[in-house]
């Protein structure tokens, strides 16, 4: 009775005596979720136009965060280090469409697959040599990102904001929104669609595939680029910034490999429902760290009923 | 653009001559020193320093001094990236000449452990692996000078309570630790202490993909506001715990560090926020030192060294404490060398060294680093020394001493290493046991 207790109860008379305190736990689980919809993003991204899951997009968050802080510490003022990462960022996808996709066209997607299990491998030992292995400050007052908190007093309790965690909402909510329409209303936009929907049609139309591939791996990076800051922001920038792709694979399990609304959603519900879970029944119940496996569990339930996903394609092969 | 294409090749056929290489061979005139390094991964900010350290020291005895008593050490890295299973490999690969093993993991520590008896080569982790190697008898072959983690958290809890553990009654102290065998260790002991002293012990996880995004553990600091808040973290997980801690005004003062805790790099991220954070530590930077000097004259100016010297690595509390590691290791090989009268000691003869190191003040004076290790003695049935260590505290711009040398309860902390001790022998039986040590 009382392990039901603790399960069916207890949790929600907690939510109840410190709603603050849930109203903390709700806003660090949006911010979580705002930054696992933007790494699974870079993953759709490329996903979408091109089948190629892209194993490097965590080491291209690493890449791009130690490229911005790297040009900085040469000497050179944010507001230029942060477009020569831009054309740096270009410049690795028109490199990857060159010397690693394109000889590769038409082959098996495990091999593109294997393929960008040797950019990443590149990237690390690139990166070390260049930047080294050290941890960096991010550049947060530099690119004018608000360091402050807003402490507000709901309910006779504090729920105390980070202006820079809610910077990154509201930049990342401006990005997917460029994002979507981009790829909804420009013309480029509807080519990596068409791409995505039918390889063989969209070619016979006349849409370039190298090009399409060098501007999708261009804004991954991107989004790459806007994933480091954020990150790099709340604990520094160093090849630990990998890791958090992790995070993203759970997202993509539950958005759906093709969806970037899935994506979003994926992110935001994953983000939130796993740090309620970890603070009203990981922690008191299960010793803590369920956020490792929580996440898997949830996109495992709904592949058991969905196994495209919320957001995936149906897709189904005559043969 | 030509210097970058040059600095791709150049990489590029470093790591495919590194993956062809085999492991340096060990000749008369030479001794072969392995090292499990780590500089690459989620590690890489703290593994760094220390092994720019351990490798400096070793190229200063060969640049200033010709090696060590005539004989050339040959210092080489195998990269495990902080990881297990590549840990074991890299000790299969250069076991074959290698006189020690540093595994530089507490998880590869207890990979190797059963493998140092069948292969008789000395392991030497220096402040960490696991605690009750500190029984020479039954971990014949495995060191971990001059404190072991069970040293650490007895000397945090003595100097959080005043010198008087019952003072910590009815206090809540949580333990913020890397999910991995490493954050795990202090465990068994704080149960313990806590059992007996009368404090709540509240242990809180942090995993791997965790590490950066720390706002669940810090939400749990918030609702439990426990008094004090120690820390078993290592790579990312430490700046991830400052820059929440930072941010959830959890009092500085009342957070305190294991030794793999206190780096410079970490603090850095959060600058003055951080003023007050401690850390316990059994070496100190004494950049003025003799030894630093010709670290600086010998290996640095020479352009020898691989440390950054733009992010002032020199003066870190990590780079220096590389150094008195290789400075312990190198005393062992030295006491073997004058023992047995031989240049290349063999793993046999390096344990003997390693189990009658001798560091006490006048002999780190000597060495020309005054005030920068914790004077310690090793024997057969002692392969810890349990030399203690000082608080550091971080002032905002740099680790400053804080404190006068703290001892561990040894009296508290033996019976339950025998113990530990006596049920790893029993489930890992046949194991052998030392019996010609008689201390």
């Amino acid at each position: 009775m009382e392990f039901l207790d603790n399960i069916l109860v207890k949790p929600f008379a907690d939510m109840a005596a410190a709603p603050d305190f849930l109203l903390q736990v709700l806003w660090e689980g949006l911010v979580g979720g705002v930054l696992y919809a933007l790494i699974a993003l870079g993953f759709v991204l490329i996903y979408k136009s091109s089948r190629i899951f892209n194993f490097a997009q965590g080491i291209m968050v690493v890449f791009a965060a130690l490229t911005l802080v790297g040009l900085h510490e040469k000497g050179l003022p944010a507001f230029i280090a942060l477009p020569l990462t831009l054309v740096v960022m270009l410049v690795l996808a028109i490199t990857i469409e060159r010397v690693v996709l394109r000889p590769l066209v038409n082959q098996p997607d495990i091999i593109l697959f294997m393929a960008t299990i040797g950019i990443t491998l590149f990237l690390i030992g690139f990166g070390e040599l260049i930047f080294g292995g050290e941890n960096k400050v991010m550049i947060t007052k530099e690119l004018m990102i608000p360091t402050d908190s807003f402490v507000f007093e709901p309910f006779g309790g504090f729920v105390s904001i980070e202006q820079k965690d809610l910077t990154a909402v509201i930049g990342a909510m401006l990005l997917v929104a460029g994002l979507l329409v981009f790829l909804n209303k420009s013309k480029i936009g509807r080519a990596i669609r068409a791409l995505g929907d039918d390889h063989q049609a969209a070619l016979s139309v006349g849409i370039s595939l190298s090009t399409i591939w060098v501007i999708v791996w261009f804004i991954a990076g991107v989004i790459a680029l806007a994933t480091g800051i954020v990150w790099g922001a709340r604990a520094g920038v160093s090849f630990a910034l990998e890791v958090i792709a992790f995070k993203a694979l759970p997202v993509l399990m539950l958005g759906g490999l093709e969806s970037v609304m899935g994506a979003i959603i994926g992110g935001l519900a994953i983000g939130i429902l796993e740090k309620v879970f970890e603070i009203y029944w990981g922690q008191p119940l299960l010793g803590g760290n369920t956020e490792a496996w929580f996440a898997y569990m949830l996109a495992l339930l709904v592949l058991l009923f969905r196994p495209q996903g919320l957001f995936g394609e149906k897709i189904i092969e005559r043969v | 653009m030509k210097t970058l294409l040059k600095t791709a090749i150049l990489s590029s056929a470093l790591v495919l001559g590194a993956g062809f290489s085999e492991p340096a061979a060990a000749q008369d005139d030479s001794i072969y020193i392995p090292n499990l390094s780590y500089r690459t991964g989620p590690f890489a900010a703290t593994g760094t320093p220390l092994m720019n350290g351990q490798r400096d020291y070793i190229t200063l005895l060969n640049e200033r001094d010709g090696g060590l008593n005539g004989v050339k050490l040959v210092y080489d890295e195998c990269e495990t990236g902080y990881n297990t299973e590549k840990g074991v490999e890299c000790y299969e690969k250069t076991k074959a000449n290698a006189v020690v093993t540093q595994p530089w993991s507490t998880g590869i520590t207890l990979q190797v452990l059963p493998k140092s008896n069948v292969d008789e080569i000395p392991i030497l982790a220096p402040g960490y692996g696991f605690s009750p190697m500190a029984d020479g008898k039954v971990f014949q072959w495995a060191f971990n000078p001059p404190s072991s983690y069970w040293d650490g958290a007895s000397m945090i809890l003595r100097n959080i309570s005043d010198g008087n553990l019952d003072n910590l009654k009815d206090k809540k102290i949580a333990l913020l630790h890397l999910d991995h065998p490493y954050g795990k260790e202090p465990i068994p002991l704080l149960e313990a202490l806590a059992a007996k002293h009368g404090f709540t012990l509240l242990p809180i996880p942090v995993g791997l993909t965790e590490m950066q995004n720390q706002s669940a553990q810090w939400l749990q600091i918030r609702r439990e506001r426990p008094d004090f808040v120690l820390m078993w973290g290592w790579g990312a997980m430490n700046a991830g715990a400052l820059t929440e801690a930072v941010k959830t005004k959890y009092p500085m003062d009342q957070f305190v560090g294991i030794w793999w805790s206190g780096h410079d790099g970490d603090l850095k991220l959060v600058g003055e926020d951080g003023k007050g954070y401690r850390s316990v530590s059994w070496s100190v930077p004494n950049s003025e030192s003799p030894l630093m000097q010709d670290i600086k004259k010998y290996v640095v100016d020479t352009g020898k060294s691989l440390i950054n010297q733009g992010e002032g690595e020199f003066d870190w509390v990590f780079y220096q404490r590389g150094l008195m590691i290789s400075a312990i290791l190198v005393e062992g090989i030295n006491a073997a060398q004058e023992q047995f009268d031989v240049k290349s000691p063999n793993p046999e003869q390096l344990r003997w060294g390693l189990e009658n190191l001798n560091l006490d003040e006048a002999r780190i004076q000597a060495l020309g680093a005054e005030g920068m290790l914790v004077p310690f003695n090793t024997s057969c049935a002692d392969h810890t020394g349990h030399g203690g260590g000082w608080m550091l505290q971080w002032d905002g711009a740099k680790f400053v001493k804080a404190s006068e040398l703290l001892t561990p309860d040894r009296a508290a902390i033996e019976p339950l290493e025998d113990k530990e001790a006596q049920e790893y022998a029993s489930a890992n039986a046949p194991w052998p046991i030392n019996e010609e040590c008689k201390m």
